[in-house]
């Protein structure tokens, strides 16, 4: 743990020292280095545990989003080599360093036991990723979107700390692991009812839930392509995590409590989506998508069944890396013809045909193509819904038919379509731009081989 | 005592004394002024209110647009309204129209002082010798009879463009009388309503009418005559403004674009570039800023050749493309309006005289106006638009006197001038893409007809930019490559 903990909190100084010709390529074999060792993580080795100390520890649902968390920071340094090519030199060690903050912070999220230090890192992610999105967003409504971004999850977790707070005076202690040993109270109070409540509305925010979403399109948008990176592959699945983690400790729970939250996520599946066939924005798109797929993610990880987390940790895993890459391509597009819209920058198989080939990948994953782990993902979790109630499929294989038709539309208009005139000079593809999306496409395809590394 | 020499003083140190009238000071009421102002000031920070901390000024342009529209006259206008009604969904594409003549604080020039489109005289014909420019005209007309339904606007009046049909009477003597016969062929055949009339029907038609050296004359006798450019160009800004297009006030000063240099097998260099940033300079001030953008549309009108140079067109060494320059300068027209009591009547359509001049029935109070192009010696000097009275007494009356006698009493109300965005090639406009320049659109160049083809060539941009093609009409006779190649789209008939 120490081994890749350490280095992650020192990348911060390093991003100060290191000199200017080699600060990217530097920081980047660094971060890919750490990204390497965190493998080690996925060995799970049956008879020992072995990343557990007094506050930390590295569980099988950890695991994953740590490694992916560590596996994007190089991830996005080679994303955003490009734009940040002009900015002045301490304005480049900022966003590494902010970054790097970002990072560390994140791994102490995923790994402690510790409920309060949980707390504390959730909302300490929000300050770098805040100033990312505002300072090195595009438009001037990167304000509005950093506002709502703050503000939406800060409201939701207030509660969080009470609830947290309380939890940790009643029994004495906030280590996870014990606390989802303890027996539990049968009695459905209210005072029980708002517990649950509150421990699980900021993660429902995070996720986000269809009705609380309305913060994920704009800063989507507004951020700057590590910012986009960074909040669609890790910072959503902070909630997946913290709903996974919290129910164990909530544990049993009052049936009309968690009626609203299924079945406003399983609504939300097929509202988002319906919403993304009508996107001209393509970054727009794909940030409703994002939604549309934690919503899956949400009605698994409330009804709870071995299934149902199964499924939702993999699909968490296997959006993050899908989405990410959905990101990186649409922003080598926007650096080149500077426009999100998708009517604006169509026809790019003729100009660029090898870009297309991942284009390809990251949609027939985000549809959810056998054998990709999107797909495992998404079946086990549709089976344990349909388990827990046969209705649920409606909804479910709606939202699973209108993903494929937008994602479809998405790849004819970007690559298929007529090319327009005024795309006819374009810089070629940087072997930088494809290695990127090897990285990201590499990992989904190994998985397919051994998905229960998840 | 208190008067006299104590008021004096007193008066003399009001500035500094500040002595108010005494009044009843009511505390409540300042109480109540004082919580208006709390209130006031709470909406303001409260959200859904638009205040900021950091805020921005509200007249600078967006920091990103997909299509920057530079001019904002009638053609630019048009293409703004056209790309938001062609869209495929609506909000899909972001358009800005940059137009520098806009500020009404300016001190001396008031909106729009200089731009074609409001000098002009708003006349529309089908009388040309291209089909590319009849088609134009007919769409244009077509649009003008529904403008209503295109352009209505919730909640505004009807828009009237106050279309006079009387229609365009053209003569010709014995040199042109060939060629007007030809484009009447080619007019017909494009589906124009173009009659031709001999001198004795010219005669019962329009018994005012002196028909020496006439041996043809042509009639438009549908979907011809004037109208009132300020109501479409209004029109069409408040129509594209309530469709999302954002209006700028500011001149485009330069543009900052990424150029490859590639080598060719002969081995010459040639540039291609991409415009990446428009950067627009605040009136009056020295404020600038710069709009991130994907295509740029130059709709510039007189100015356009200006605004090429600032993409690189036309600045390379003389042989190559990219030295070849846009053609268009601007050309300072006049415009006389006289009134004459015993003037022909309401019949009297815009007349074209053998010799070039014209003139046209205004309004119903017996007045008139015409003008006529002067030739290329007599060019007048294009830095401001004075006019000059001595040009109509010495080369419009006379002529126009010729052909109708009842004007040789006639007594000169006002007159103005305007600039034709003039193609000095070929007299034709120059629509389409550059070459070179990746993202730079044309649609300027018009020499004059600018306002009666806007709404095709809006239209025409549109899909050019949507669809990568022409669908209604096909104008690619009058794109760039042509004043590259050196072959001429010659208009004959340009007034």
């Amino acid at each position: 743990m120490l081994k890749i903990i350490l280095p992650t909190i020192l990348l911060t100084p390093t991003a100060f020292i290191i000199k200017p010709s080699i600060l990217f390529s530097s920081y980047l074999s660094f971060s890919l280095l750490i990204a390497l060792t965190s493998l080690t993580w996925l060995n799970y080795p049956a008879t020992t545990p072995q990343y557990f100390t007094d506050l930390m520890m590295v569980d099988r649902i950890s695991a994953p989003l740590l490694t992916l968390t560590c596996w994007l920071l190089p991830l996005m340094v080679m994303a955003s080599q490009n734009h940040l090519n002009q900015e002045p030199l301490h304005r480049k060690r900022t966003f590494l360093i902010l970054i790097s903050i970002l990072q560390a912070l994140l791994i102490f999220t995923f790994s402690t036991t510790n409920l309060i230090l949980f707390y504390i890192m959730f909302e300490a992610t929000l300050i770098p990723t805040l100033v990312v999105i505002t300072r090195w967003g595009n438009q001037a409504e990167r304000l509005t979107a950093g506002t709502y971004f703050l503000f939406y999850t800060l409201a939701s977790s207030l509660p969080l700390l009470i609830a947290i707070l309380f939890i940790n005076f009643k029994n004495n202690l906030s280590s996870t692991m014990v606390l989802q040993m303890i027996q539990p109270q049968m009695m459905e109070t209210a005072s029980n009812s708002l517990l649950w409540l509150a421990c699980l509305l900021a993660f429902m925010v995070k996720m986000p839930l269809y009705g609380l979403h309305l913060w994920l399109p704009k800063a989507h948008v507004e951020a700057p392509i590590a910012g986009s990176m960074v909040l669609a592959a890790i910072l959503l699945k902070l909630g997946g995590y913290g709903i996974i983690r919290m129910t164990t400790i909530l544990h049993p729970q009052p049936l009309n409590l968690f009626y609203p939250f299924l079945i406003l996520s399983l609504w939300g599946i097929v509202m988002t989506s319906s919403i993304c066939m009508r996107q001209t924005d393509l970054k727009s798109l794909i940030a409703y998508s994002s939604v549309s797929h934690m919503g899956l993610v949400i009605s698994a990880c409330l009804i709870q069944t071995p299934w149902a987390n199964t499924g939702a940790m993999l699909l968490m895993i296997a959006h993050g890396l899908t989405s990410s890459m959905l990101f990186c391509l649409a922003n080598t597009s926007y650096e080149r013809t500077h426009s999100r819209t998708m009517v604006l920058a169509r026809g790019l198989q003729l100009v660029f045909p090898l870009m297309t080939t991942w284009w390809l990948l990251a949609n027939l994953t985000n549809m959810a193509l056998p054998p990709s782990i999107n797909l495992m993902g998404e079946l086990l979790i549709i089976t344990s819904l349909f388990n827990w109630s046969m209705t649920t499929i409606i909804l479910t294989g709606t939202g699973t038919l209108i993903t494929a038709i937008y994602t479809l539309n998405m790849f004819l208009t970007t690559q298929r379509n007529k090319l327009p005139n005024h795309l006819m000079t374009n810089t070629p593809n940087h072997t930088r731009e494809h290695l990127l999306m090897i990285l990201h496409a590499a990992p989904l395809l190994l998985l397919i081989l051994n998905p229960s590394l998840i | 005592m208190f008067g006299g020499r104590t008021a004096l003083l007193l008066r003399g140190l009001r500035p500094w004394l500040r002595v108010e009238p005494r009044r009843h000071r009511d505390s409540f009421r300042d109480f109540t002024k004082e919580f208006d102002k709390f209130r006031q000031k709470a909406k303001g920070i409260l959200p859904g209110s638009d205040w900021t901390p950091l805020p921005i000024s509200r007249d600078l342009p967006p920091e990103q647009a997909d299509v920057v529209i530079v001019g904002g006259g009638v053609v630019g206008w048009s293409v703004a309204y056209w790309l938001k009604r062609n869209e495929p969904q609506s909000g899909a594409v972001r358009v800005v129209v940059v137009e520098r003549d806009l500020s009404v604080s300016c001190l001396s020039s008031a909106r729009y002082a200089k731009a074609s489109t409001v000098l002009s005289v708003g006349g529309i014909r089908q009388q040309y010798s291209m089909p590319e420019n009849i088609q134009m005209s007919l769409f244009s007309a077509n649009f003008l009879r529904l403008i209503d339904e295109y352009l209505h606007v919730i909640g505004q009046p009807p828009v009237d463009v106050q279309f006079n049909p009387s229609g365009y009477l053209f003569l010709a003597s014995d040199e042109t009388a060939a060629i007007l016969e030809e484009n009447v062929k080619v007019q017909r055949m494009e589906g124009a309503k173009v009659s031709l009339l001999s001198p004795a029907e010219l005669k019962k038609k329009y018994p005012w009418m002196n028909t020496d050296g006439v041996v043809l004359a042509s009639c438009g006798l549908e979907n011809e005559g004037w109208f009132d450019p300020w109501t479409l160009l209004n029109a069409l800004r408040s129509k594209a403004i309530s469709m999302g297009v954002y209006q700028s006030c500011g001149e485009v000063t330069s543009f900052t674009s990424d150029t490859t240099e590639m080598v060719t097998q002969d081995g010459e260099q040639i540039d291609f570039s991409r415009i990446k940033y428009v950067n627009v300079h605040m009136p009056n001030s020295t404020e600038y800023a710069s709009i991130q953008c994907s295509l740029v549309v130059n709709a510039a009108g007189a100015w356009s050749s200006k605004v090429a140079e600032m993409a690189g067109i036309g600045t390379g060494p003389p042989d190559s493309i990219s030295g070849v320059k846009l053609p268009v300068e601007p050309k300072k027209r006049y415009v006389y309006v006289w009134h004459c009591p015993d003037g022909p009547g309401l019949g009297f359509p815009m007349l074209i005289d053998t010799t070039g001049a014209y003139c046209r029935r205004e309004g119903l109070g017996g007045n008139y106006l015409g003008g006529i192009s002067p030739t290329e010696e007599e060019e007048p000097d294009i830095q401001d638009l004075e006019v000059d009275h001595e040009f109509f007494q010495e080369k419009v009356w006379p002529k126009l006197a010729h052909r109708v006698p009842c004007f040789e009493s006639l007594k000169v109300k006002s007159s103005w001038a305007g600039y034709y965005d003039y193609n000095t090639f070929d007299q034709s406009p120059v629509i389409g893409l550059h070459p070179l320049v990746d993202n730079l659109y044309f649609a300027t160049g018009f020499s004059g007809h600018g306002l009666q083809q806007a709404p095709a060539v809006g239209q025409a941009i549109a899909e050019l930019i949507l669809d990568g093609k022409y669908k209604t009409i096909d104008l690619e006779a009058f794109s760039f490559n042509r004043l590259i190649k050196g072959e001429k789209a010659l208009e004959r008939n340009v007034i």
